[in-house]
């Protein structure tokens, strides 16, 4: 990665990982809401400057534009009231922090112990990312399209294009036609299990008639 | 700091992302608030498969591949979390998990 | 084929039938009994009252009477048919031969008279021709004898085959055999059993009511009161009927063996009919143990004949000890008799020769199937090759002494059923169970049973067996009438009666007396069954008074129990023409024909002789002692009475056979009676081999053959001598019994007093009772004690320490499983338990804390994933 990138890869981490400090930290899930607005956002360029174009966009449109407003009509819909705090204690927040910090200090040291990989020379990075067609066609279950077979095991590092087209061919022939429509069919699922849990309330009441009078006389 | 920003450095930020996913699920009494700190956790996981697609080409397509999914499932899981935090909200008028404590042994 | 094809095509099915209608009988009542039983709890509803009354009510019994007192008159219709018919059969067949041979006899007279050739031709022709039919005629007369009067089945098989017959293997059979000796007892036992039956229902009637006062039991709460037992009773008579009818029936050893227990547990349980009473328990166990003592004997006899012979089927025994009349060439020089001889050397076969001699060690035995060319006695020199592992179609051989002991054996066992010395001590006890009982069972069948057996197994029994008979007949009948002069129970002075006639019907047999012998059974048994009857009647009038000190002058009360038992009296005493007389006169005379050859044997005749007259003696006192002079005792006189018709029909029927049985034409002459004929038809001709006068040609048998003869001669001759001594001695006790009983001209208890350890001898009876219990039941009981006391001590002492050494043991055990067992196992519990409260707490049912949990165990598994990844890259 050239400086350039790099400093827009540090720019972008930082804020990435401030934003989602803040998400922990705040007690406000209003502004915990915003604070991971932006920490979504921040990892979205982090993508964009991975040359991941489609999946960027995927994380500004699905995440951003989506998930973080069901959440946002989430806190809304439970809040009783504005600004509403759920305080916890000194010694919990301690225990958790220390926890985390174990954790990340785990995976840290795991990470940085082992060989650090680089990007391949420029022959090689210089072969593009998938673009958005490519990615289309992998998932619709073109074979010319399909880079990638076996999924496990990790395949020596191409040193020359050669080499990497090689690869590619042996692998020909993977293509992710069916995770698509498993994943589509789980959507589904979950649209009708979601709006299923979501009237639940209804249902209970309408079973039980003296409970919504009990409930009516109370609202 | 090595100007050369590596894989490591990803992985370092996603471990970063994780960690604050987890510690916001282990200290957010609300329900909401714990559901963000699984959106954390999950894009850790997708910075990492995109770093690993970007940075070993032959996982160019993998990586992109799954970082979708694990997009889209976190969706789905947004969606049927929230439901269930407003079922829970029914039936206990309020969103802390605190109150929920009917599996205590 | 329906029952009456049957009948007429195996006539000899008449006596199965009849000894299977008391069985049915017997059944029928135990059925109904055990109804009775189930439906009692019920009686109290109308329908289980309905049944219960069906089943005999509260007063039971008088059905099982008239089914029982049936059977057994169906019973004595179909033996009567069957012997009628067989009798019939007989009498043509023998009519046909005696002409046949006549005939036969008449040509070779003339042929050996006639002088012309050519009429001496033709008569020959003639001659041969007749004789020809003769065995024509006598073969159908066998062969119908062997198939229609007698058959058998395999009852039991038992494989491996037998040890002393490869071809056989075990199979013991059951089988009816008539001749008319069985006949004719089947006939005498159905008749007297009818009489007694109906006796009996008179007799027993007190039994009916449903609760009964036993005056001989005394009990904390006075006499005992019991329910009746009147169907009982008559169960019992019908299983007695059945198993004493299978006896007579019987064609092999085996069968009789199973019959005789039978009749032993019908006779416990009769004599031991009041079982509350004391001494009738005693008396039935006394019964049953002495005659353990001898089926013991028997069983031993039996187990001897079985391995010697191989078989228990009483023709094939005979056939194999007995020499045949005939073989291949002819008449066989020891026709009939025991061949003896000594074993010589194996020839190359492996068989052995055997030479004849007349007192060899072994006997020689003949094949039960003959071979087609057969020689019955060997070659010329005497020799008979006989095989080591015997085949049904070879000679072979057994030890003689060991046919001695199989007849001693079998002996014994008929010394205990028929009461014989020294076994006799229990028939008088017996008179204990009711007096029909006495009369049928100890009197007139079953202890006849051991003479019929005796008389039945005659062909196997060698003449030092018979001397043994000969001589315990001889002992049994001088001890028996020697104590019933002195008895004063009504009923023991007849059982001792019984055990001295029997002692005369042994020793009858012994002395080779074949037809005396059972033809004093015959005769016995009405005349005894007569007079039991009769004291059962005197005792019945009497109110079960049985002392005859406290009777007297009952005639003119009971005139018919009186006249009967005169009649009885009479008879047994051997009055002329009456029944006794005709058998007791062959049977002294028989023994008078064996003492005239065998000098030595004197006491054989001299016994028999001096107790003719003591049985007279005895027999009329105990006559006149009851019915006549001045009552003893007034308060018996008084209440004295006639028994119903149902009892003094019985006595007089009997009475009409004591006194008619054995009459023919000309009237003294026994041999010419129905009864006397077709006893004499039924002897085996081994009787005769050895006791007459089946030609023995050789010079070789020349001694035994005039010694037999001489027997049957003087018999013949002295037959008026030894009567007429008899007679003469019967008289004079006759009119002893009269002065002293009747007259009262003499006291007996002058005669007691001067003769005061004779008569307490004989009150004693002989001290039998007292040996025995000396010299056997004390020290069976030491013993016992001995045992008891071993028992007590060394037994439960080690059972008891090993009882205190389990407990202390278990003791132990008890603290180690409680302690350790269970405390391990409580401690894993405990511990588990206590996991389990503490991980409770980790449950705590926060959300966040789980969270925080598996942060952890993600720390600790990529700690643990490090470590072992740096152990796998070291290693």
């Amino acid at each position: 990665m050239d400086a350039f990138n790099s400093v827009i890869f540090y720019i972008l981490a930082a804020m990435t990982g401030i934003c989602a400090l803040a998400v922990v930290l705040t007690q406000n899930i209003v502004r915990a809401a915003a604070w991971l607005l932006f920490t979504l956002a921040g990892v979205s360029g982090l993508f964009f400057l991975l040359r991941a174009d489609f999946v960027g966009a995927t994380q500004l449109l699905v995440y951003v534009g989506g998930t973080l407003i069901l959440v946002v009509f989430g806190v809304m819909l439970t809040a009783q009231g504005p600004f509403i705090k759920m305080r916890i204690g000194v010694a919990e927040w301690a225990i958790a922090l220390a926890v985390g910090l174990v954790l990340y200090g785990v995976l840290a040291v795991s990470l940085l112990a082992s060989k650090p990989r680089t990007a391949p020379d420029d022959r090689v990075a210089s072969a593009e990312m998938p673009d958005s067609t490519v990615l289309g066609e992998s998932l619709l279950g073109q074979k010319d399209a399909s880079p990638a077979g076996n999924v496990t095991g990790v395949p020596p590092m191409p040193n020359t294009k050669g080499e990497l087209k090689t690869i590619r061919r042996n692998r020909a022939g993977m293509s992710y036609l069916l995770p698509f429509e498993i994943v589509s069919v789980h959507l589904l699922v979950v649209l009708i299990g979601a709006a299923y849990l979501a009237r639940a309330k209804r249902r209970r009441l309408a079973a039980a008639p003296g409970r919504e009078q009990q409930l009516g006389a109370s609202v | 700091m090595s100007a050369a920003v590596g894989l490591n450095h990803f992985l370092l930020l996603g471990a970063l992302l994780f960690v604050c996913g987890a510690i916001c699920m282990a200290t957010k009494r609300n329900a909401i608030g714990i559901l963000m700190g699984v959106e954390l956790v999950l894009n850790a996981a997708t910075i990492n498969f995109v770093a690993f697609a970007y940075f070993n080409p032959v996982f160019q397509v993998e990586g992109q591949v799954f970082a979708l999914f694990v997009i889209v499932l976190a969706a789905a899981e947004a969606a049927i979390a929230l439901a269930i935090v407003l079922n829970f909200y029914n039936n206990h008028m309020t969103v802390d998990v605190d109150t929920a404590e009917e599996l205590k042994g | 084929m329906n029952i009456f094809e049957l009948f007429r095509e195996h006539p000899g099915f008449y006596f199965v039938a009849a000894t299977l209608v008391p069985l049915v009988s017997f059944l029928l009542i135990l059925l109904a009994s055990a109804m009775w039983c189930a439906t009692r709890p019920f009686r109290y509803t109308p329908a289980g009252a309905a049944l219960f009354n069906f089943f005999g009510g509260e007063q039971r019994g008088r059905g099982a009477a008239y089914v029982a007192t049936a059977a057994i008159a169906i019973a004595f219709l179909l033996s009567l048919t069957g012997f009628i018919r067989f009798t019939t059969e007989q009498s043509t067949f023998e009519t046909r031969i005696a002409g046949l041979e006549k005939d036969v006899r008449d040509l070779q007279a003339q042929e050996a008279k006639a002088t012309d050739a050519k009429e001496k031709e033709e008569l020959h022709e003639n001659g041969e021709r007749v004789e020809k039919q003769l065995t024509d005629v006598e073969g159908r007369w066998e062969h119908l004898r062997n198939t229609s009067w007698q058959s058998h089945f395999d009852w039991l098989r038992i494989h491996p085959a037998h040890a002393n017959d490869s071809e056989r293997g075990t199979i013991l059979q059951l089988g009816f055999k008539i001749d008319s000796l069985s006949g004719l007892m089947f006939v005498m036992v159905t008749f007297i059993a009818t009489l007694i039956h109906l006796f009996s229902m008179g007799y027993m009637a007190d039994e009916l009511q449903p609760e009964v006062e036993d005056h001989q039991v005394h009990t904390a709460h006075g006499h005992l009161h019991r329910r009746g037992r009147f169907g009982r009773f008559f169960m019992y008579l019908s299983l007695f009927c059945f198993s004493m009818l299978n006896l007579l029936l019987a064609d092999n050893l085996f069968q009789v063996f199973v019959s005789w227990e039978l009749v032993g547990v019908c006779s416990y349980l009769l004599v031991g009919f009041y079982f509350e009473r004391t001494s009738a328990a005693n008396a039935a166990n006394k019964a049953f143990i002495v005659n353990r003592i001898g089926d013991a004997g028997f069983i031993l006899g039996l187990l001897i004949v079985w391995t010697s012979l191989g078989t228990f089927n009483f023709d094939e025994i005979f056939k194999q000890v007995r020499a045949p009349l005939t073989d291949t060439h002819g008449p066989v020089r020891l026709a009939g008799r025991f061949v003896r001889g000594n074993l010589e050397a194996e020839n190359a076969s492996g068989n052995q020769s055997l030479k004849i001699a007349d007192n060899g060690s072994q006997l020689l035995l003949f094949p039960r199937a003959k071979p087609g060319h057969y020689h019955a006695i060997g070659n010329s020199r005497g020799e008979v090759d006989v095989s080591a592992a015997p085949k049904s179609d070879e000679h072979s051989s057994m030890p003689y002494w060991m046919l001695v002991a199989a007849g001693l054996g079998i002996f014994l066992g008929c010394v205990g059923k028929s009461a014989q010395f020294p076994l006799h001590v229990w028939l008088p006890d017996a008179m204990e169970g009711p007096t029909p009982v006495s009369a049928l069972i100890h009197a007139a069948t079953m202890v006849a049973a051991g003479v019929y057996l005796v008389g039945r197994c005659f062909p196997m029994f060698p003449a030092e067996t018979l001397l043994v008979i000969a001589y315990t007949g001889g002992i049994t009948l001088f001890v028996a009438a020697s104590i019933a002069v002195v008895m004063t129970d009504i009923k023991k002075v007849l059982a001792y009666s019984t055990v001295s006639q029997l002692g005369y019907m042994m020793l009858a047999l012994g002395v080779g007396g074949w037809v005396a012998g059972l033809f004093h059974l015959m005769t016995h048994a009405f005349f005894k069954a007569l007079l039991f009857l009769g004291s059962g009647s005197v005792i019945y009038g009497c109110h079960h008074e049985q002392e005859m000190t406290k009777m007297g002058g009952l005639f003119p009360k009971m005139k018919i129990t009186a006249l009967t038992m005169l009649a009885g009296v009479l008879a047994i005493a051997g009055i002329p023409l009456f029944t006794g007389w005709y058998s007791k006169d062959a049977i002294l005379a028989q023994a008078l024909g064996y003492v005239w050859v065998h000098n030595n044997h004197m006491l054989l005749f001299l016994l028999p002789l001096i107790t003719a007259g003591i049985t007279a003696f005895y027999m009329a006192r105990m006559w006149f002692m009851t019915f006549t002079g001045k009552p003893r005792d007034e308060h018996v006189y008084e209440h004295a009475h006639e028994s119903p018709w149902l009892m003094t029909v019985p006595l007089i029927l009997l009475a009409v056979c004591s006194v008619c049985v054995a009459w023919g034409w000309p009237i003294y002459d026994a041999e010419k009676s129905w009864l006397g004929h077709n006893v004499h038809h039924a002897q085996h001709h081994a009787v005769l081999a050895d006791f007459g006068h089946v030609e023995a040609e050789e010079e070789y048998w020349a001694a035994a053959k005039a010694e037999a003869q001489n027997e049957r001669l003087y018999a013949h001759h002295n037959h008026h001598l030894a009567g007429n001594l008899a007679l003469g001695l019967v008289l004079i006790g006759i009119v002893f019994a009269g002065l002293i009983y009747w007259k009262r001209v003499l006291d007996p208890a002058e005669a007691k007093e001067q003769f005061p350890r004779l008569h307490a001898f004989l009150m004693d009876k002989w001290r039998f009772d007292r040996l025995y219990s000396v010299a056997v039941v004390r020290p069976a009981l030491v013993v016992g004690h001995w045992f008891a006391a071993f028992d007590l001590r060394v037994i439960d002492g080690i059972i008891h320490f090993v009882a205190r050494l389990m407990m202390w043991v278990s003791k132990w055990d008890g603290i180690f499983d409680n302690a350790i067992i269970d405390g391990l196992v409580n401690l894993v519990g405990n511990v588990t338990y206590r996991i389990g409260a503490r991980l409770r707490d980790v449950q705590t049912g926060f959300l966040r804390s789980y969270v925080l949990f598996m942060v952890l165990a993600a720390v600790g598994i990529f700690i643990l994933l490090a470590y072992f990844v740096r152990m796998a890259m070291a290693g």
